[in-house]
């Protein structure tokens, strides 16, 4: 018979054990089969994109006299598709469910009444949210990237660089925003709505501005990090005036770490102090 | 002691779930007896570490147990509420769990494997639990709480939706449990369930301890009452001709599907149900629940 002199496995250990528990759940869910369409959208976008231009060239929007090319469109995407919509809403529509599914489903108190730290429940399920988020996003990424860079006669061997560091924007994007959510969903009552007010109001809206306000959103240390160069005409030149002010590399990638680590240490300790009541 | 509260109270908001109660639990089989909304679900809360008491300590085989992980390794826990991951296979859920006890992967699987044929599953451990009966849900929820060998088994409604013959092979179990010098805190709101497994039990209701001790006075207060049991079975319609032929049943109804028994001498009538799902007689007897207004009315005589 054992003892509880026996130690407590290693909060590590025990979110590993988690996330395995955890991963098969969460792909399967009617969440992600509905977010799946969401990642699946752009997709099907660029592939219609490339069978209108294949069709007629001359549908290529110009700026400054060129046509815009693949390699660019591309960038438009993950611009405005992905950083700004995609990952953001995936990251809170995970992040703020980590433990509120499964305390909906009245399944948690398998977890909690175990020898863990409830924090690792927390972490394992983090882990779970990002392995999954990013199996559902960056093949998407990859299938555009392969649609819409072609056109126009980008080379997709010169610019699979560029490929590289978008992904790696976009996982930062998860990790960071998936923390965020997680923290606030370990803490709020109703965190889809303050996830809503901060995806589709705060973080736009901050970031219309000049100011220091902006360094308060996620969206900022990313676009510091997207490596394309927007066209600068027109429309889509104002469009894109209030992306112009973006902080350095080092600053970015500091950021997006300290709000990953910070947000699921906040969460983790929101969820090994607060009492979950199950509804009868 | 296996449980020392200690004027423990515990409200929701305005709500009182637990109201100043004081006990100790002593080592051997417990039952917890009381109506729905009497509080067991809140005690049962409260000895798993799940809710924090509002006032009072709580101690569990000597040590408190709100944010101790390390005495879940004693403890085990069957939950009340019907909450499974429905994907997995029986087995792969319960090993899963034992995982999370810190047995390595081969050794929490003969775990499972082992406390899925103590619960009688073995030959749905690699089915689906979506594809499980109400029957054999309750039987998984307990292979889970006894996989890791636990010293003491907290079991909220266990035998609530099973067929006769698995309530008897589970009352026999907890009872196999116990007599291995293990502990084990039972709750129902059938004091024939609970008088089946002990006689030592604590009444409660509305968030209060109302009597410790010795079952056999509270039963004579329940037999002045009739007591009604819903079976679902393959053949109402005979199993209810054969059942009116005692006179232990006063009555019989059909509702929804089931056959809605009441009756004077709940336990002879069990004792018979239990031998006609035995004898297949009427084909399968898939599930028997009893309705906590039984309790009720005896809660009622035992507060005036």
């Amino acid at each position: 018979m054992v003892t509880s002199n026996r130690p407590v496995p290693t909060i590590m250990t025990t979110a590993v054990r988690i996330f395995e528990l955890s991963l098969g759940q969460m792909l399967w869910s009617r969440r992600s089969v509905f977010l799946a369409f969401i990642a699946a959208a752009p997709v099907a976008l660029a592939g219609l994109i490339r069978f209108a231009t294949f069709a007629e060239p001359r549908l290529l929007p110009q700026i400054n006299g060129e046509r815009l090319d693949g390699t660019a469109l591309f960038g438009l995407m993950i611009w405005l598709l992905y950083v700004r919509f995609i990952v953001p809403v995936l990251g809170m529509f995970y992040g703020t469910s980590l433990v509120a599914d499964e305390v909906d489903d009245k399944t948690i108190t398998y977890l909690f009444v175990r020898p863990i730290p409830r924090g690792a429940v927390l972490i394992g399920k983090y882990l779970a949210y990002f392995v999954c988020t990013a199996l559902l996003i960056l093949p998407s990424v990859v299938l555009v990237y392969f649609l819409l860079v072609p056109i126009g006669g980008g080379s997709i061997g010169r610019s699979f660089p560029l490929l590289a560091v978008d992904l790696g924007v976009l996982a930062a994007g998860i990790g960071s925003y998936g923390a965020l959510f997680a923290w606030v969903g370990a803490r709020l009552k109703r965190p889809l709505v303050v996830g809503l007010v901060f995806v589709f109001g705060w973080e736009p809206g901050v970031l219309l501005f000049p100011g220091y306000l902006k360094r308060a959103t996620v969206a900022y240390y990313l676009q510091g990090l997207v490596p394309h160069t927007m066209p600068q005409e027109g429309g889509v030149n104002i469009l894109f005036q209030v992306f112009q002010e973006v902080p350095p590399v080092p600053l970015s990638l500091a950021a997006l770490a300290g709000v990953t680590l910070v947000g699921v240490w906040l969460a983790a300790r929101a969820t090994e102090t607060r009492e979950y009541v199950l509804e009868q | 002691m296996v449980i020392a509260a200690d004027h423990v109270s515990k409200w929701y908001g305005q709500v009182i779930g637990l109201n100043d109660v004081t006990l100790e639990v002593s080592p051997g089989i417990t039952g917890l007896l009381g109506p729905n909304g009497a509080g067991k679900s809140t005690f049962m809360k409260l000895i798993t570490g799940q809710l924090k008491p509002s006032k009072g300590t709580i101690r569990v085989l000597g040590e408190p147990i709100w944010r101790n992980p390390a005495l879940y390794y004693r403890i085990g826990f069957c939950p009340e509420q019907d909450a499974f991951y429905e994907r997995m296979t029986g087995l792969e859920w319960v090993s899963a769990l034992v995982r999370l006890n810190g047995v390595s992967g081969e050794s929490a699987m003969a775990l499972a494997r082992q406390a899925i044929e103590m619960v009688d599953l073995a030959d749905a451990a690699g089915k689906k639990i979506g594809a499980y009966s109400k029957g054999m849900r309750q039987r998984i929820k307990m292979a889970q709480a006894l996989a890791h060998e636990p010293e003491l088994l907290i079991l909220d409604e266990p035998l609530a939706g099973m067929d006769p013959l698995a309530r008897r092979r589970t009352i026999r179990m907890i009872k196999d449990w116990g007599r291995s010098g293990r502990s084990v805190i039972v709750s129902s709101h059938i004091l024939h369930e609970i008088e089946s497994m002990t006689s030592n039990i604590l009444l409660i209701n509305q968030g209060r301890i109302l009597a410790e001790g010795n079952v056999h006075q509270i039963r004579d207060l329940i037999d002045e009452h009739p007591h009604t049991v819903h079976v679902k079975a393959d053949e109402t319609r005979a199993l209810a001709r054969a059942l009116l032929a005692d006179a232990d049943v006063l009555s019989l109804k059909f509702e929804s599907g089931a056959l809605v028994v009441q009756t004077g001498r709940p336990d002879a009538f069990y004792s018979r149900l239990t031998a006609i799902a035995a004898s297949g007689e009427f084909g399968a007897i898939h599930e028997v629940t009893s309705p906590d207004d039984n309790l009720q009315a005896v809660f009622k005589y035992l507060v005036k």
